[in-house]
């Protein structure tokens, strides 16, 4: 019966933990692995503990250059997608212009098409326009779907947006420069950065729309799929945990920095 | 920064010629001509969607007018941005920055115009509104009356020359809103700006205000001080929506050395000063005949023979009374009106006069006003309000 009542009482906690569990679980699998010294060329069986390719991340041919390739263009598309994106978000709730329907509703095609379809029909596209496949023709696809993301999060921002709010920094002598640096942008701010965010994480992941499209570039999602078929070194597993801790120590800094705000304002 | 106003001193005028607004075929602002002088305490009162806000955004610049001009003391600024306006606005709903903090609103007019040691002016400005003290706090953490008062300071910091407010004390409670208004009135007599004040609360226009314009549909019904409105209303709506009126409809009789004499269904004659009548009077026409409940006292009828010669007077018999303290409002069913109003004073109380009692309502002919028989009896009213308003929607 005591048991009973512990269970009722903590049963939230229990089901968050094993959420939590079932979320974290093959993280975790990536990061025990990483200290994996394997016997062979697959890295699927526990041998025995190292920190060899930690102290040696780039040990691996080409995969460090695929990083990178996949960084830039993660990059470049953020800041391309967040721009574009932004500006069609702003022009979508503030506009009333001819087409503004039916943008609306094409804005989210990209999201609703299944990715290996557009994949293809990209590259059909690209290659009739006769362009060289590469860096730039992922760069294009990539921005390309980032977009409709960052639209989304944009447009949810703007339109909660009381419109009084840049009135009263017209009045207050504002011109439509000051007003959009001043008073809209920082408050549309945390919209465009969940967008941008959405869009790094999206393109830097993307498999399917750059396999097609990458000519003979390739991005680190590659150099991780076309190395599974022969072997998989332990780096990748170093690179792979190294962005979850980067991503984790971004969350808590945000959090330990917002928390300390609330507290300097209480 | 602070220039020396003086009666004399016009750069604080606004004065509106002609100006109009219409939103397609629908049409806020009639052609309205409107002078505020400087250094007043002007309100634009009337019920919602009667085009006052449409009025004071197209004083701010925020509303460009379909037609007429503004001008700001010599300046004509009828096509000028807001931000190239010497005005500044306290909105409805405040409009504070919520991402910067009290002291960041308040300066913010100050740094856009590019000055830059600011935190005296601030703080000086902060302690004129009692906040120095949650200068780096940011709005969401104040209250609804502290807001409301950065919301001011952030204005009045830039020594407009004319301050606009657009129902700056609706958000807040009565007690509160009592509380600014004096707060208000006091800032404006202390700095001397024009205040230009938007409000549909007519007790608050006649608080604070020294000329109220009562606005209704689109246009100006009567503008005047407080006491002139109330007292000598020109219009049935004026005469409902600032308290209440009681109204009859009589028929003019005839003149005598500046009174007109009026028959009025069964009340017999009653006697109307012809300076008090806006309508024409021409014998046989007819007049709607005013009067405030608090002008009226109330006999009972046993006693007839003690009121005065020379009163209005009407008979009924009291339907309904009730007590509230400072007065005793009573409703009369008489011949020429079935709801007649009367307010009396709780000073000695006839135990008689309850309702069914017989009474006679008898005042002060100077206290009676003559309206156009040709307007409605119940424009301004709680009813048609409600009307006005959906219509507004």
């Amino acid at each position: 019966m005591a048991f009973v009542n512990w269970l009722k009482r903590n049963l939230v906690v229990i089901a968050g933990l094993v959420t939590l569990g079932y979320l974290l679980l093959p993280n975790v699998v990536v990061t025990v692995f990483s200290f994996n010294q394997p016997k062979g060329r697959f890295n699927y069986e526990w041998q025995q503990f190292s920190t060899a390719a930690w102290q040696d991340p780039c040990g691996v041919a080409d995969m460090c250059g695929s990083l990178s390739v996949s960084l830039q263009i993660a990059l470049w598309a953020t800041v391309g997608a967040t721009l574009l994106g932004t500006m069609i978000a702003f022009a979508l709730v503030r506009y009333r212009f001819r087409a503004r329907g039916a943008v609306n509703s094409l804005i989210f095609m990209p999201m609703a098409m299944p990715e290996v379809v557009m994949a293809a029909s990209l590259l059909t596209l690209f290659l009739n326009m006769g362009a060289q496949l590469g860096f730039w023709t992922i760069l294009i696809a990539h921005i390309m779907f980032c977009l409709s993301f960052v639209v989304t999060a944009v447009k949810a921002r703007v339109m909660s947006m009381d419109p009084r709010l840049e009135q009263a920094a017209q009045d207050l002598y504002a011109g439509p420069l000051q007003t959009f640096l001043r008073v809209t942008l920082p408050i549309a701010a945390p919209g465009i950065a969940a967008g941008a965010l959405l869009a790094f994480a999206l393109s830097f992941d993307d498999f399917i729309i750059t396999n097609f499209n990458a000519g003979s570039t390739v991005t680190f999602p590659m150099f991780v799929w076309g190395s599974a078929q022969r072997g998989t070194p332990v780096q990748i597993n170093v690179i792979g945990t190294a962005m979850f801790l980067v991503a984790v120590l971004l969350v808590l800094a945000s959090m330990v920095v917002s928390n300390r705000r609330n507290r300097q304002k209480a | 920064m602070i220039t020396v106003t003086n009666k004399t001193d016009h750069g604080g005028d606004v004065r509106l010629t002609g100006i109009s607004k219409t939103y397609g075929s629908f049409t806020a602002v009639h052609p309205l001509d409107l002078t505020v002088p400087q250094g007043s305490f002007f309100a634009l009162l009337g019920a919602s969607g009667c085009g006052k806000t449409t009025t004071l955004r197209m004083i701010a610049g925020l509303e460009e007018p379909s037609s007429g001009t503004v001008f700001l003391g010599d300046q004509e600024v009828t096509h000028l941005p807001p931000y190239k306006r010497p005005v500044n606005t306290v909105f409805q709903s405040y409009a504070l920055f919520p991402h910067l903090d009290i002291f960041e609103n308040v300066a913010f007019g100050l740094r856009r115009r590019g000055i830059k040691s600011v935190k005296k002016q601030v703080e000086d400005m902060l302690d004129l509104v009692q906040l120095g003290e949650q200068a780096r706090k940011k709005p969401h953490q104040l209250s609804g009356g502290q807001q409301q008062r950065v919301a001011v300071a952030r204005a009045l910091i830039n020594h407009p020359k004319v301050l606009l407010l657009d129902e700056p004390l609706g958000a807040l409670d009565l007690k509160l809103r009592r509380q600014m208004q004096l707060e208000l009135k006091r800032i404006q007599t202390e700095v001397g700006i024009t205040f230009v004040h938007v409000t549909h609360d007519q007790e608050e226009a006649m608080t604070m205000a020294d000329t109220v314009a009562v606005m209704n549909a689109g246009r100006v019904e009567q503008l005047g001080s407080p006491t002139d409105l109330y007292e000598n209303p020109q219009t049935t709506f004026v005469a409902n929506f600032l308290g209440t009126s009681n109204l009859i409809e009589a028929e003019v009789d005839s003149k005598t050395n500046g009174d007109i004499v009026l028959k009025a269904g069964g009340a017999g004659k009653l006697v109307l000063p012809e300076a008090r009548c806006s309508a024409p009077t021409t014998t046989g026409g007819r007049v709607l005949v005013g009067v405030r409940p608090e002008k009226i006292s109330l006999t009972h009828a046993d006693e007839a023979g003690e009121i005065p010669e020379g009163r209005n007077r009407i008979t009924g018999r009291i339907a309904d009374s009730s007590f509230i303290g400072v007065s005793t409002q009573y409703v009369i069913d008489s011949p020429v009106c079935p709801e007649f109003e009367v307010y009396a004073q709780n000073i000695d109380r006839d135990a008689r006069l309850v309702p069914g009692a017989e009474v006679v309502l008898h005042w002060n002919p100077a206290h009676t006003f003559g309206l156009d028989a040709a307007q409605s009896l119940l424009a301004g009213t709680v009813d048609s309000a409600g009307i006005d308003e959906q219509a507004a929607v």
